[in-house]
């Protein structure tokens, strides 16, 4: 016996009935013995024994667990129910695999990237003050010069403070030489991050010598070891020289702390009152202390610092606010509205996807309300139909659970794939977030359950004759549950409107943006950094003359049409400066962008003069104070005055003693020799910004920007550039190689990721809303064949019938799709979002919502129109 | 019949010597002067749980008259449950006597 029996049940059923044999043997034999009739002496033995198929039933029952065995039971034809209809079933797997993969893949990312990007400790406590400029606060100011960081530190509202400053330093000794990014931080930085170090020690506060002078030590991130020691445990202690100075390793950070890089390394900052480097400041409030508290306490500290530094200051006033260290560097702006709405959009996805499976099980138990009835009238128990339908149910739930868990690794891979790596922090990990996935895979198999089991409760309450009665008739005055049905296919219509508003805005914005004029000719042009070591090029002298000599080897380079040197964003950005124009009142707010260029920049960039001439190769060696200014620029000068020949003083330059080593003879004052025409340089969404272009020799930083336009493929030329740089000096390394096309296909990076992913849930919700309609018109045509048959028989012509149903489709979906547009256009009120860049009333994207529905919802309604259509009169009416 | 009570019965008639289940439904009937009226097929689950439980184990004989039959005797342990369940039934009968009949005097 033991657990045995449950294995050998046959045999022992077949036993059973041996020795019930037996018995009526040996009762039939006894009873004959009384002197009974043979015919009558079995049957009174049979009736002493009672009904043999219970008595076998009841034993049967007692070697099973009878649980196990009639969930396997059921599933058993569940699963045959299931896979008679594979259309429905596929759908509803469909529905439950799209909702539960596109809702844990998005919110995976959020997650990773908006909520929990960083390993800093608590760093939703890390606040970042800002001092906001009163007319324009697009340009604020978020970083000290060291005096007024120590003052800052003082403040009592301050737990802690740091401060970081990034700057590229020339790498050499072993290897060939390279840029460093090396990130100052003062030396409490690693207490206020807390996060520990996988080999050695972090920075600590000594580190710093009580004269402000640092130890000559470095953390390395995680990369740089791996890449500079192979990540050998040996690399702590050993040296690596940075711009000349020996810095000594003293521990490595763990791979997910990216403070400022995740390439390079950390150095304890030098905080000198001399120095003019910005210092990037963070605070933790002290406990108990209120932002607003805060903001108090530093805005009185900033208004004493502009007395004493006006210029360093916003003229037009300011306001002092502190930004949640999470809010202003997760994943910035853009991004960050991305993904806030793609959220949102696989929410309704979601929505889309569990009325689609409510409606299909609905559907599909609305079917079997016969069998079921006829279940309960043999005598089946309300519990046991229950449960049966619970399996089912269940079953499927569990199948398209498990495809959606295996569709969410499959998106998160791919959107972590179509990510513009520059909009999200590089702390930040991103994988299949657990929650979630439980989350959705919870919601979708509930609604699975849920819809499954409703029909029969329903059933269960039912008159079961009336059923019966109902069924045999046809069903073809019965419309309940219909309406429930219809109202969750508008319902799915309107959703997934919205959603493709969505997907045809920003494929709108997308398409604006490539036709975008960018007055300039991107094409074949190689642009690479040079940085040079500060100490081997000390002087104006010598890093003027390394540009000359690189700047003419390259433009002899075979393959090379022009090349220019310069600084900052070419073509995009750079430097800010306060001007004023001679012989007209100062303008206050504005600002001009600062470019320095060499003689052959507009030749080498593709950008047209449009009046006057361009900068000399004579003026651009001698630094000559002359300017080209672009035609946002001259708009500065009145109307119908030619800027030409006029001058304009710009601040930038008018700063003694900063490290940018100013020409001898450097004037602030320009005169204006050309205007070139306007260029993108603001980025392909904003107008041009007003720019001034100067001698790049008026200034020598320590890094420059060559532009390289090539006859044949601009990558190609790299190496024989790369030659001509190191004859002039072999251990200057090219910084970030890159051709203009791609500067320019970065700044689309962003609305491709935007319109790749809400077209993608766009045409996902459309799909399952149109298999929504599909799976209620089909389904009506199924219940109303008798219906279809007898309006035939009365003369019903086919196209009467085909209208009929189009009719009902129609209806539907012109119902949600203006739900939808409703939607929309209010969504839209509340969303402004620079992910859409154009309207919400923008013709061509409305137009093509409602044409790529419409054809949808005119390809669904048609299938079960023409099945209606042709149903043969005879058999639509025996259709029971 | 109450319940439990037809396990009783079954392992008391076994403790005369193994027999089949026809013998034990009419040894059952016969003993009580027909009072205690087995429907015979409940007999056979009864007879089933009571294997289970290794009180009593089964084998396949000759009956009375030539026929094979499954016969049942009593395990140890069925001994020991019959005395135990004696034993239990005395003391329920005395209980509900004395309820029944409250001392006449």
């Amino acid at each position: 016996m033991g657990w045995t029996r449950y294995f050998r049940r046959r045999n022992w059923d077949a036993e059973r009935a041996r020795e019930l044999d037996a018995y009526l043997e040996q009762e039939t034999a006894d009873n004959l013995a009384r002197g009974m009739m043979p015919e009558a002496a079995r049957r009174t033995a049979q009736r002493k024994l009672g009904n043999i198929t219970n008595i076998r039933e009841e034993i049967y029952r007692m070697n099973t667990l009878e649980f196990l065995e009639t969930l396997w039971h059921d599933l058993r034809f569940g699963l045959r129910v299931l896979g008679k209809t594979p259309g429905l079933t596929s759908v509803a797997l469909l529905s439950l695999a799209l909702g539960i993969g596109s809702t844990t893949a998005i919110f995976s990312v959020v997650y990773g990237v908006l909520i929990s990007p960083y390993p800093y400790a608590r760093p939703g406590e890390i606040w970042a003050p800002e001092i906001r400029d009163a007319r324009n606060p697009r340009k604020s100011l978020g970083a000290y010069l060291p005096d007024a960081y120590v003052q800052v530190t003082k403040l009592p509202a301050f737990a802690e403070v740091m401060a970081t400053n990034p700057e590229n330093r020339l790498l050499t000794g072993n290897g060939s030489p390279e840029n460093f990014t090396t990130v100052s931080v003062t030396s409490n930085a690693f207490q206020f991050l807390d996060v520990p170090p996988v080999l050695g020690r972090a920075i600590a506060p000594s580190d710093v010598h009580a004269n402000g002078q640092p130890e000559p030590v470095i953390v390395l991130s995680y990369r740089a070891w791996q890449r500079l020691f192979q990540g050998s445990p040996d690399a702590i202690g050993k040296a690596i020289i940075l711009n000349d100075v020996t810095y000594s390793v003293i521990g490595v950070m763990p791979p997910r702390f990216g403070w400022w890089t995740s390439d390079g390394g950390w150095v304890p900052a030098l905080i000198d009152s001399r120095q003019e480097r910005p210092l990037f400041t963070i605070a933790r409030l002290r406990p108990g202390i209120s932002k607003a508290v805060a903001e108090q306490q530093l805005h009185a500290l900033h208004l004493e610092l502009a007395k004493a530094h006006p210029a360093r200051f916003p003229t037009n006033g300011f306001t002092t606010v502190l930004n949640n260290y999470l809010d202003i560097t997760a994943a910035s702006g853009e991004m960050q509205s991305s993904l806030q709405l793609l959220f949102g959009a696989v929410g309704f996805l979601l929505l889309i996807a569990c009325a689609n499976v409510a409606n299909l099980q609905m559907a599909r138990a609305t079917a079997r309300r016969r069998e079921i009835a006829l279940r309960m009238s043999v005598g089946a128990g309300r519990g046991r139909v229950l449960r049966q339908l619970l399996t089912e149910s269940v079953a499927l739930s569990l199948v398209g659970g498990v495809l959606g868990i295996l569709l969410a690794v499959a998106f998160t891979r791919a959107i972590v794939m179509l990510m513009p790596e520059f909009y999200v922090p590089n702390e930040a990990r991103i994988s299949v977030n657990g929650y979630v996935l439980a989350f959705s895979a919870g919601i979708s198999v509930l609604t699975g359950i849920v819809f499954g089991l409703a029909p029969a409760l329903e059933c269960s309450r039912l008159q079961l004759v009336e059923t019966l009665k109902d069924a045999t008739k046809g069903a073809g005055t019965s419309a309940a549950g219909g309406q429930p049905r219809n109202l969750l296919v508008v319902l799915e219509v309107a959703l997934s409107v919205v959603l493709l508003m969505g997907a045809g805005l920003t494929v709108r914005g997308f398409v604006n943006l490539q036709k975008t004029d960018v007055g300039f000719q991107p094409e074949r042009v190689l642009m690479v950094g040079l940085q040079v070591s500060p100490k081997r090029y000390a002087t104006y002298e010598q890093r003027i003359a390394f540009t000359e000599d690189v700047l003419r080897r390259v433009r002899a380079t075979p393959g090379a049409e022009s090349a220019a040197m310069g600084n900052g964003g070419l073509p995009f950005g750079g430097p800010q400066s306060g001007f004023s124009i001679e012989g007209q009142p100062p303008v206050q707010a504005q600002r001009i962008l600062v470019n320095l260029i060499s003689a052959d920049y507009s030749k080498t960039l593709g950008i047209p003069l449009r009046a006057g001439r361009l900068l000399s190769e004579q003026e651009v060696a001698r630094g000559d104070a002359v300017a080209v200014i672009n035609e946002a620029a001259a708009k500065f000068w009145t109307a119908g005055v030619s800027p030409i020949g006029r001058r304009v003083r710009l601040d930038l330059l008018d700063k003694p003693g900063n490290a940018l080593l100013p020409a001898g003879r450097a004037t602030p004052v320009f005169t204006v020799v050309g205007v070139l025409a306007n260029t993108r340089n603001a980025g392909l969404r904003d107008a041009p910004d007003p720019a001034v272009f100067l001698p790049y020799t008026v200034i020598a930083p320590t890094g420059r920007m060559l532009a390289v336009r090539t006859q044949g493929s601009p990558m190609m030329l790299l190496n024989a550039v790369r030659q001509q740089v190191q004859q002039v000096d072999k251990d200057q390394p090219l910084t970030r190689p890159i051709t203009l096309e791609e500067i320019l296909g970065q700044q689309t990076v962003q609305p491709r990721f935007n319109m790749a992913l809400f077209t993608f849930f766009g045409l996902q919700g459309l799909v399952l809303a149109v298999v929504g309609i599909f799976s209620v018109l089909s389904y009506a045509v199924v219940r109303r064949t008798h219906e279809i048959g007898v309006r035939m028989a009365l003369g019903a012509e086919r196209s009467d019938v085909l209208a009929l149903l189009f009719r009902m489709g129609g209806k539907l979906v012109l119902t949600g799709l203006a739900a939808g547009l409703l939607g929309s256009f209010a969504l839209a009120r509340i969303l402004r979002s620079e992910v859409f860049q154009v309207p919400v009333t923008d013709g061509l994207a409305l137009l093509g919502v409602v044409t790529i529905l419409s054809v949808a919802a005119f390809l669904a309604c048609l299938l079960p129109a023409r099945r209606a259509s042709r149903l043969d009169p005879m058999i639509a009416l025996r259709h029971e | 019949m109450l319940q439990g009570t037809l396990d009783l019965l079954i392992l008391q008639t076994l403790v005369l010597g193994s027999a089949h289940g026809h013998t034990i439904a009419h040894a059952i009937e016969h003993r009580s002067d027909d009072v205690l009226q087995v429907e015979h097929g409940s007999l056979y689950p009864a007879l089933h749980r009571l294997e289970d439980r290794a009180w009593i184990a089964s084998f396949w004989g000759t009956s009375e008259n030539n026929r094979r039959a499954r016969y049942y005797r009593l395990t140890a342990a069925g001994r020991k449950q019959l005395a135990e369940q004696t034993g239990r039934w005395d003391r329920l009968v005395q209980a509900v006597n004395r309820v029944l009949r409250p001392v006449e005097e």
